[in-house]
């Protein structure tokens, strides 16, 4: 055991630690598969970039504003890159259909009776493959920035830069949380599989990574802003775009904050309610 | 020959008759397809909110794109994608072994096993798409036109097998491939916007080794007169080539071949 672990050891969180560090050793085997995942990941930013310049093209042509919503041909593209970073954080891909799974097919079980905290134990077994995937991007993101930075035309300001540190621990524990309960589902319903893929549709649409936001009709806007799934990627991008007035930045902390609240509350209670109906089939 | 048309019935109907088993399954994936299509509107609807044309295309232009990708798309995941997906665990698994010893040839048996019948009638509301865009451009369509764009589609679909199945052998080599199959969902970004947009250099890649141009956009092409003859003739040799080189690499993939506990 390493020093750090065992200082850790003394705590109670040593069990968790030891979760969290097993998981990491065992997602690291498998780093190629990450680092051909993480290549290719940005292909998409290809089309994105000539789609987008041959729109602002077509405006230019036309003689018309050459911003759309106060963002520039360069701002969409780095809204694009940054939407990277972001579901980094805020991406969980997976957690919904390992508890769904842990639930229908009794497999709780074997944690139940273990003295750990079954949902600390996913953020835990999520976290280490988050490191894993930090670790691998830590050589495959730099190259990809360093390729772009001509688009990037916004340097943050410190205050900017903390509040986008703050915003991704928001990303990460609202996808978490959200997952979760989604995954929970399954106390109720058997199949959710299905459902599921209509749930991850809208997080996607409502989370910005199709279309930024802001183009969306004014109508939305107001929901838009009090929805959870914006904290997963779109205002983490606005943010260090310097896109948002520094005098809205504590609302948007603030918010993002009470939705981490009412989701954990939320997960609580279905835990509680969900292992009351839990059959422990097959267990 | 007449065997081979005789199994490809009997796995269908057997597939038919599995999923008549579960019909809320059939019904929540049709959905899903049918939300994931108009989220695509809703991009295209954006982007045209933004200017006229794009590239020279219209947005009902890019609607028509958008419809032939769709019918391509639900038809290659109709018949080939869930089977692509099965052999790497078979490969994995060493499972292949059941298919092997089968009297038919292996690689017919493993890419037509499954059929999903729901991505089959997502196709067709593709098509309706399509003749709805075509109707909004008040443009008719001949019958050789119609021919040719049928033909492109099923070179398309094919395109597409011959892709994904090369990343499904691969497993033979490096034993582990999901990320592999991601590559699917990368590549078909490529197919669903105007092949104009791109620059000369990654149109001809898009052209020759990754060939996500002559999907969707090709037979798109022949509908709205976006397409010159020339190029017919090479997405048909295009596609030809590909599939011969499949049946080379499967045949070299078996050779590695390690089967199970064994």
């Amino acid at each position: 055991m390493s020093t750090a672990a065992a200082t850790i050891s003394k705590t109670p969180f040593h069990k968790y630690w030891v979760i969290l560090s097993t998981r990491t050793q065992e997602d690291m085997a498998y780093r190629a598969n990450y680092v051909f995942g993480a290549i290719f990941r940005f292909l998409p930013l290809v089309t994105l970039i000539f789609l987008w310049y041959a729109v602002y093209q077509a405006r230019k042509a036309g003689g018309g504003d050459l911003t759309i919503r106060g963002m520039t041909f360069q701002d969409m593209i780095t809204y694009n890159v940054l939407m990277y970073v972001a579901r980094g954080f805020s991406s969980v891909p997976g957690t919904t259909s390992d508890i769904s799974k842990d639930i229908k097919d009794g497999l709780l079980n074997r944690y139940l009776i273990k003295p750990i905290n079954y949902l600390w134990y996913q953020v835990m077994y999520r976290l280490a493959h988050k490191l894993v995937f930090w670790y691998v991007a830590l050589f495959t993101f730099p190259p990809i920035f360093f390729l772009m930075r001509h688009y990037f035309s916004h340097t943050p300001t410190l205050l900017e830069w903390g509040t986008f540190v703050i915003s991704l621990f928001t990303a990460f524990s609202i996808g978490m949380l959200f997952c979760s309960i989604i995954g929970m589902l399954a106390f109720w319903f058997l199949e959710i599989s299905t459902f599921l893929f209509v749930i991850m549709m809208i997080e996607f649409f409502l989370s910005g990574q199709m279309i930024p936001l802001n183009i969306l009709p004014a109508s939305m806007q107001p929901f838009l802003t009090f929805s959870p799934f914006g904290y997963e990627g779109y205002w983490p991008c606005m943010i260090l775009m310097g896109k948002v007035p520094q005098t809205q930045l504590p609302q948007l902390l603030g918010i993002g904050f009470l939705w981490v609240g009412v989701f954990y509350l939320i997960s609580l209670v279905i835990w509680k309610m969900g292992l009351k109906r839990y059959s422990a089939v097959g267990g | 020959m007449g065997r081979y048309i005789r199994l490809t019935g009997l796995m269908m109907k057997n597939c038919l008759i599995r999923e008549m088993q579960f019909k809320t399954n059939f019904l929540v994936r049709l959905l899903t397809e049918f939300m994931w299509l108009g989220m695509q509107f809703i991009y295209i609807g954006v982007i045209y909110g933004q200017t006229n044309s794009i590239v020279g295309w219209s947005m009902w232009q890019m609607v028509v794109l958008a419809g032939t990708n769709h019918v391509i798309t639900q038809l290659f995941e109709a018949l080939f994608y869930d089977n692509c997906i099965r052999l790497t665990d078979q490969i994995r698994q060493g499972d292949l072994d059941f298919n092997l010893i089968k009297p038919i040839n292996t690689q017919f048996l493993v890419s037509l096993r499954y059929t999903d019948y729901s991505s089959i009638a997502n196709s067709t509301i593709g098509l309706g798409v399509i003749i709805f865009a075509l109707n909004k451009l008040s443009v008719t369509v001949g019958w050789g036109d119609a021919f040719l764009f049928a033909a492109l589609v099923v070179n398309s679909v094919l395109i597409y097998y011959t892709m994904l199945f090369t990343l499904s052998v691969w497993t033979f080599w490096i034993g582990r491939s999901n990320n592999l199959m991601e590559l699917y969902w990368q590549f078909g970004q490529f197919s669903r916007y105007p092949g104009d947009i791109y620059p000369w250099l990654i149109r001809a890649m898009l052209k020759t080794v990754i060939p996500m141009l002559i999907v969707s956009n090709f037979p798109a092409g022949v509908l709205i007169h976006k397409l010159e003859s020339g190029w017919i003739f090479y997405g048909f040799a295009m596609g030809i080539s590909f599939l011969i080189f499949t049946v080379w690499i499967w045949q070299k993939g078996l050779q590695r071949y390690r089967s199970a506990s064994s």
